[in-house]
């Protein structure tokens, strides 16, 4: 009942058929199997052509550049992301509670970004990290911050004769990081909300501070502007900021469902984590 | 030789493991048919037409209009309300309405979604608070009501509550459960040796033919049914399976060719039985001294469209209501509701659980209102035998709840952390008291059911041939071990197999904790007769249900024992609220139960473990919400059961105190160990949270309103 399936064996391949086709990219199929499922005994119906990539070698690997930037394939594995070194820690909390273990290693990175749910795992650290997506074409590729890619929920900028190829994490540091995400249950769930945040102190003050709120909204919420307010403050102005900058947090959220529960639980997680760092415990990662 | 005392490795552990036993899904024959249900997508309203299009060849669609002039559009549960299809109406989204039938499942659903149905549609009612308002206007003749009775015993109730110190007023409720039972329901029906024959996973083969056999007709007998390995069932496939059996069989009637009917997961989510929402109101007098006088209930459970079997389900509920305790005086009023929900049906516990969580929360706050610890405030109204039941009968058997509620406190340090967890600290414990009726209710056992069961020998084997079936709970492992043991032969030169209505005497439903208890018994007699004639090569005898003395039940007035004998349980359960997100960390699990005598301890382990492990999750996630008639929850990722990493960890513990009409001293209980967790669970959390709970399920999102 498929209308019409391709597997392509290269990167080239895939494009090609995707800019002759305009067929959707399956990687691991987690998603488009599900979505479009017919029931026991029938196979899936597709409304348009697909064109499996799951075998295309090229596209799995996860490698560091000389200025720290960490490349992930799309096609990598969230069992995979989960345990490199190389990642930053919230991407690979992230993928370490995603689904149960046969779903991390057949979903893709490519697939849970172009997929665009605004419950998914992974792009609400990889916002906060200002990653990049990489968008390869037969015309060459082009790169856009993640959070610029993702428009909405189920929606990307990602062109016709386009795939997703890979994700860039730029270097990043924190003097403290934070993520949490409440599931429907302790493992195989889906988020209900989800938080990462991660400040750097230098000299004293907040030299960057950052957020991303996934499940809150159409996509996932950073709020730059709340972000700022914080930048520059040493301890005790960032106390007192506080109140002002959860205010401003929770004015950028816009939950469909569980409002407040959403917009308080993401005030007490922000609010917990700021406070913590400010008393500049021992370990990195607050809990 | 096997012993009763030995742990035994369960005999069918191995074929399922390995994925090697064949469900209904894996049997196929030459010319199958595929068959897949048109349903109704409003929950109330006339059908004006049904466009059909034209259908391929090999291609049929039955309603009731091909029901034969015969036969009568009716599914014979207990009530015989529920029809096989609808017709003229429909009360309630999902009701089947025709059965379309042929050889490809992908050609089937392309037909079904052709199908134009057009409704007038009428305003339903959804919850026990509308169908209280008679919402839409009535479902029934002049009301919703369906069903009702009231139960008491002491004195008046309303004038002891008038003159009562102070009255506490509260109202307890629960929602639908599911019941994930691995195999979906499915079914298939073909004729064999010119009889009907289904093979179909079910708790209750000759519940199927005797629902089903009117709709041509016949006579239950007219029938064969064939249980094929259940993979699960909880209550889900005590009646339902009469649902996928009635519209086959008038397809098969007409055309005289296997056809099969598989539900997909959807399906079974959004078109099956559920357990009953309730709603428990409570009145309840105390004394100046904090002492309860008199508690009068009120317990309304959503029973949806048809009644079915939901006045035995609400009988029970009521009858659970006091939970295990005395209270001088008591009267429960029990309202079955109708709506134009999906009709509620058996769900491990079948009534039971929702009123024993009421009773347990209602009291549990009591004590907190008063400063009391709840554990110490309950225990003074535990029930002891000889005690007036709520039925005006009496508990006969020695009850041990304080021994229970001793070892589940020391081995769980109840008293110092109850002491130590101040509410809202972050960490909580709760313990939680319950029982259960084992059989049927009243004299069911004896003017209902009357169970029978045949033992086989045929030179050194023996074959046991009974109605039972083996679900998943291990019955086939303690069925074959009762027999061996008595004979003192190994379990391997014991045969019993999944049952066909031809070959076996009814023992009655796979349900109600009755197996083990009454037809366990049956076995236990029978082996106990064949010593006798363990010489001879071939010999046969047949068991019949003899009613323990002393048990008086009258029917007509619900007063008398109604239970033969209860089990019971001590739960108690320990948290910690995470205070950002409000998430609760199970940390310990403890549980004490009185079953008489377990016949294996390693399957009543796997029960205990299940029970306690499926009644957390009925409070802490399993949420199933009704939209204007249609379940909102349709899958495993939305509608969530626990994992192992919810719940890790459980030490169980049993008393021993053997019954004197059970097999080696065994009671029931499969639906027991269910009954109290929940209860115990929000008690921990309203403490950890300093928080009150007055309706499960609570999730994170509903204890956030609650903070």
């Amino acid at each position: 009942m498929v209308e019409r399936c391709y597997v392509a064996a290269s990167l080239d391949e895939a494009l090609k058929i995707r800019k002759e086709t305009g067929a959707h990219v399956l990687a691991g199929g987690t998603d488009l199997m599900v979505q479009f499922r017919q029931g026991t005994g029938i196979s899936p119906v597709f409304p348009f052509p697909v064109v499996i990539i799951s075998s295309v070698r090229e596209l799995d690997d996860i490698t560091a550049g000389d200025d720290g930037t960490v490349t992930i394939g799309a096609l990598a594995v969230p069992a995979r992301i989960a345990e490199s070194q190389l990642v930053p820690y919230p991407v690979r909390a992230a993928a370490a509670r995603m689904g149960a273990p046969a779903l991390r290693n057949s979903a893709t990175i490519g697939g849970n970004i172009g997929n665009a749910s605004p419950k998914g795992d992974l792009p609400q650290p990889l916002i906060m990290l200002d990653a990049r997506v990489v968008l390869t074409s037969l015309d060459g590729e082009r790169e856009m911050l993640l959070d610029d890619f993702i428009l909405g929920s189920k929606k990307t900028a990602l062109r016709d004769d386009e795939i997703i190829s890979a994700v860039r994490i730029p270097p990043v540091s924190w003097s403290y990081v934070f993520y949490r995400k409440i599931g429907t249950r302790r493992a195989n769930a889906i988020s209900k909300l989800s938080l990462s945040a991660l400040m750097r102190f230098e000299d004293g003050r907040i030299a960057d501070f950052r957020a991303a709120s996934g499940a809150s909204g159409p996509k996932v919420i950073r709020s730059r502007e709340a972000e700022n307010m914080l930048k520059g403050l040493d301890d005790a102005e960032a106390r007192a900021e506080l109140p002002a900058f959860l205010d401003a947090w929770n004015e950028a959220l816009s939950p469909h469902a569980m409002p407040q529960y959403r917009r308080n639980t993401t005030r007490r997680m922000l609010e917990h984590f700021i406070t913590s760092a400010l008393e500049h415990p021992q370990s990195e990662i607050i809990v | 030789m096997t012993r009763i005392d030995d742990r035994i490795q369960r005999v069918d552990a191995v074929e399922k493991a390995s994925g090697e036993a064949r469900y209904l899904c894996d049997l196929s024959f030459d010319d199958m048919l595929y068959a897949r249900f048109v349903r109704s997508a409003v929950a109330r309203g006339k059908i004006v037409s049904i466009d059909v299009p034209p259908l391929p060849e090999g291609y049929y669609f039955f309603t009731a209009d091909d029901i034969p002039p015969e036969g009568k559009n009716s599914l014979v549960m207990i009530a015989g309300d529920w029809r096989c299809f609808a017709s003229g109406d429909v009360r309630y989204v999902g009701e089947t309405i025709g059965i379309l039938c042929g050889r490809s499942r992908a050609v089937l659903k392309a037909i079904e979604e052709s199908i134009k149905i057009t409704y007038e549609e009428q305003e339903a009612a959804i919850t026990i608070d509308d169908a209280l308002a008679v919402k839409g206007g009535p479902i029934l003749e002049k009301d919703d009501i369906h069903c009702s009775l009231v139960s008491e015993k002491g004195g008046d109730v309303d004038e002891i509550l008038s003159r009562a110190d102070r009255v506490i007023e509260e109202t307890v409720e629960t929602g639908f459960q599911e019941h994930v039972h691995l195999e979906t329901n499915a079914a298939l029906c073909t004729i064999e040796d010119g009889k009907y024959t289904f093979y179909i996973s079910c708790q209750c083969p000759f519940y199927v033919r005797k629902s089903v056999a009117g709709l041509l007709g016949l006579r239950p007998e007219d029938i064969r049914v064939r249980q094929t390995t259940t993979g699960g069932a909880f209550g889900g496939k005590e009646h339902f399976p009469d649902v996928l059996a009635g519209p086959l069989l008038v397809a098969e009637y007409h055309l005289k060719k296997p056809v099969k009917l598989v539900f997909d997961r959807e399906e079974d989510m959004l078109y099956s039985v559920k357990r009953h929402p309730s709603k428990v109101v409570f009145r309840t007098g105390l004394d100046s001294d904090g002492k309860i006088l008199a508690s009068d209930i009120n317990v309304y459970y959503n029973c949806g469209a048809y009644l079915s079997s939901s006045y035995v389900v609400l009988q029970r509920g009521v009858f659970h209501a006091n939970g295990v305790y005395n209270f001088p005086a008591t009267r429960i009023h029990g309202y079955g509701m109708a709506t134009n929900t999906f009709p509620s049906d058996a769900f491990r516990g079948f009534g039971a659980p929702q009123t024993l969580f009421a009773i347990e929360t209602h009291l549990n706050h009591i004590a907190r209102e008063l400063g009391a610890d709840p554990v110490e405030y309950k225990k003074q109204y535990f029930l002891k035998q000889g005690d007036e039941t709520v039925t005006q009968g009496h508990i006969v058997e020695k009850v041990v709840l304080n021994e229970m509620l001793d070892q589940v406190a020391s081995k769980s340090d109840y008293w110092r952390k109850a002491a130590e967890y101040t509410p809202g600290c972050g960490k909580g414990i709760g313990m939680s008291f319950y029982n259960h009726g084992g059989a049927f209710t009243g004299n069911g056992e004896q003017a209902i059911i009357k169970a029978h069961l045949r033992l086989v020998k045929d030179g050194d084997s023996f074959t046991i041939l009974c109605g039972q079936t083996e679900m998943g709970q291990g019955f086939r492992t303690i069925l074959r071990k009762i027999v061996a043991s008595v004979l003192e032969t190994d379990m391997d030169k014991v045969a019993y197999d999944n049952p066909d209505t031809d070959c076996v005497p009814d023992s009655g439903p796979t349900a109600a904790s009755r197996s083990t208890m009454i037809v366990g018994r049956l076995a236990e007699q029978a082996a106990m007769q064949m010593k006798d004639h363990l010489n001879e090569e071939h010999w046969e005898v047949e068991t019949e249900y003899e009613h323990p003395e002393g048990h008086p039940w009258d029917q007509s007035t619900f007063k008398g024992d109604a239970y033969l004998g209860y089990g019971w349980g001590c739960c108690c359960v320990e948290v910690e609220a995470d205070r950002l997100t409000n998430e609760i960390r199970v940390t310990g699990i403890w549980s004490s139960h009185d079953i008489g005598k377990a016949i294996d301890e390693l399957i009543v382990h796997g029960q205990v473990n299940g029970g306690i492990i499926q009644s957390l999750g009925y409070a802490a996630m399993e949420k199933m919400e009704n939209r204007n008639g249609h379940f909102r929850q349709s899958s495993m990722s939305d509608y969530v059961i626990p994992t192992s990493m919810d719940f890790p960890r459980q030490e169980w513990g049993l008393v021993d105190n053997p019954y004197e009409w059970g097999p080696f001293g065994a009671k029931g209980m499969g639906e027991l160990v269910f009954n109290g967790a929940d209860a115990a669970y929000t008690d921990a959390v309203e403490r950890a949270m300093g928080i009150k709970i007055n309706r499960i399920p609570v999730p994170v999102e509903d204890l956030e309103g609650l903070r």
